[in-house]
């Protein structure tokens, strides 16, 4: 019975190699050693403060993206839902019906409910969940422009509001300008890298995105999993949305069209398995980071930022191929 | 010999067509049963019915003497009959540990935390791995896609000895398997036993399953046809001839003249 080499027989820096996460680390050491070399600013505190600012709020969708995923499943409603939520919660606001904390609990709940109806399409009426929050990403849009007259909402009324300060309140550390939002991107990252790796929900999400079938045998409810998580993934893009509402004071209907698919290319980038079952956080918060320095980089070094979006579909195919070969490698026990 | 699993006038139609007509099945404790039936005789359709994949049509299982409803194959679990098919129902990309343990994951810590304890989770699967009669040193943590198809059946049985299984089900087993491999899970079968577990063992090759069993049970048109074949006092001809409903000269025909059984 022919079987590659134990893995506890590895050395410590084979065993590193062979984690899905070595690549894009490294690619992201890459990526910042060129455009520091270029233009020594890219390091700057002023432009670090900056590209942490709106990174996390991305980073966040995708965090909650890399569990659903590694169940087998993606949400293409993200982006819609990134834009609905804060027009939800600054029009019930903005017009008098209720406070900021309810609309925003509301704004959450809603969103919760998006992710439930894309949740029970996939896994009672046996939809794909690419048509399914295809056809939500369009209907949760279409509802935002709708309320709003496609105008954004006034959101500078909440610049005072403990809420405000909670969510994206900013502070200095040193020359360090830090926003709230980064410390809720951690912890989202610790606590759901936690419940992937070390909890018995996360060996469920795992097995459902490798083996549904297998994993209902062993008495594993596979659609309670896939739908708490399709809940999840629009919960937190509407957390995210409110977020970037309040940063940039405007909730507007349009944001965040595009988002979904950046999101699933930092999963993807990161290591987690397109097709289920092996999902990686760390992976993710390191594609999140690689692909919004890209932006940033290109931008800084003088490359014209239209460029964007040929150098990301070349980081993709490179991870991919990169993934492909660890993972062959991997298999054949080398 | 105590009876451990009796089905009694289990009959399965699927729309128009007769699966199982009016089935008695009794598998005791202790004893590997090779299951054989040519394609379309029902085998499999009986398998289904007992791990709960498919509802029976009418009739009745128990187990220990005790009637007992399979709906579901958490109902069969529960009633201790585990069913390894093929594929082996694992997740390739967990950890033989994880795949040991899915569903019924040991946790430590306060509740709330649901923190699995790797360290029981390995040691456990360490001592199975040794138990089901696999020699090597294979650690836990290693992803069952690493591991040969024998050893994946290995691992299924493995998990099904520890939930304290009554009965393994073991469907074609030995298919797409080397000659090594398949020695090797026949001997993870007797080991099965050894620790006292039952078996029904289905496997189209006919060899294999003299090699392991103790009573060979032989099924046509949805029906059992013989169910006390000993395999130390029948020859594989003689169970072809039963599997076939041929005569002598009629499966010698069939077989051809060169045929080398």
């Amino acid at each position: 019975m022919p079987i590659g080499l134990p893995v506890e027989n590895r050395s410590l820096i084979q065993r590193f190699i062979a984690k899905p996460e070595f690549g894009p680390l490294v690619l992201l050491l890459a990526e910042i050693a060129v455009f520091w070399s270029i233009n020594p600013d890219f390091l700057s505190p002023l432009n670090i403060s900056n590209t942490l600012s709106f990174t996390v709020e991305l980073g966040l969708i995708a965090l909650a993206m890399t569990l659903l995923m590694t169940a087998g499943e993606f949400d293409l409603s993200v982006g819609s839902v990134f834009g609905f939520a804060p027009v939800l919660m600054w029009t019930l606001f903005n017009s008098g019906i209720t406070s900021l904390e309810v609309a925003f609990v509301i704004a959450l709940g809603v969103a919760a409910l998006i992710g439930l109806a894309n949740g029970l399409f996939v896994t009672r009426i046996k939809i794909s969940s690419f048509l399914v929050t295809l056809g939500m990403l369009l209907v949760v849009r279409g509802v935002a422009l709708f309320i709003s007259d496609g105008f954004p909402q006034r959101t500078w009324s909440a610049g005072q509001h403990w809420l405000a300060h909670v969510l994206v309140g900013d502070f200095y550390i040193g020359p360090f300008r830090i926003y709230m939002s980064l410390f809720w991107f951690i912890g989202f990252a610790l606590l759901l890298g936690y419940v992937l790796t070390q909890t018995k929900a996360g060996n469920w999400i795992q097995a459902t995105g490798g083996n549904p079938g297998a994993a209902r045998a062993r008495g594993v409810n596979v659609n309670r999993t896939k739908v708490l998580l399709f809940m999840l993934s629009s919960t937190m893009a509407s957390f995210a949305g409110v977020i970037s509402s309040i940063r940039t004071s405007a909730a507007n209907p349009n944001s965040g069209a595009g988002y979904e698919l950046e999101v699933i290319a930092m999963v993807v980038i990161g290591g987690t398995a397109l097709m289920g079952g092996r999902g990686t956080i760390i992976g993710t918060v390191l594609g999140v980071f690689i692909l919004r320095v890209m932006r940033n980089g290109i931008v800084l070094i003088g490359v014209p930022g239209l460029a964007y979006n040929i150098f990301i579909g070349a980081i993709i195919l490179g991870m991919m191929t990169l993934h492909s070969v660890l993972e062959r490698r991997h298999q054949a026990g080398t | 010999m105590t009876e451990l699993i009796r089905m009694a006038g289990v009959s399965k139609a699927y729309g128009r067509i007769q699966a199982l007509k009016d089935v008695d099945f009794v598998v005791n404790e202790t004893e590997i049963v090779g299951l054989l039936g040519d394609n379309g005789a029902g085998k499999s359709t009986l398998i289904k019915v007992l791990s709960g994949a498919v509802p029976a049509t009418s009739g009745e299982i128990y187990v220990r003497g005790k009637k007992v409803s399979i709906r579901s194959t958490t109902d069969a679990i529960a009633n201790g009959i585990e069913t390894i098919y093929q594929d082996s129902a694992l997740v390739t990309q967990l950890s033989i540990a994880r795949n040991l343990f899915l569903g019924r994951e040991p946790v430590k810590g306060p509740r709330i935390f649901n923190r699995l304890d790797h360290a029981a989770m390995e040691a456990v699967t360490r001592d199975l791995l040794k138990r089901v009669g696999i020699s090597k040193n294979i650690p836990p943590s290693t992803p069952i896609g690493s591991l040969s198809g024998g050893e994946r059946q290995a691992v299924a049985i493995a998990r099904a000895m520890h939930f304290e299984s009554d009965l393994i089900i073991l469907d074609e087993p030995t298919n797409n398997l080397g000659v090594a491999e398949t020695q090797g899970v026949l001997r993870f079968v007797r080991n099965a036993r050894k620790s006292g577990h039952s078996c029904i063992f289905i496997a189209h090759n006919i060899h294999h399953v003299f090699q392991v069993v103790d009573r060979i049970v032989v099924m046509r048109g949805g029906q059992i046809v013989a169910d006390d074949i000993n395999p130390k006092q029948s020859s594989v001809e003689d169970v072809e001839r039963i599997i076939t409903g041929m005569s002598d000269e009629e499966l010698e025909h069939a077989l051809g003249p060169n045929n080398n059984h």
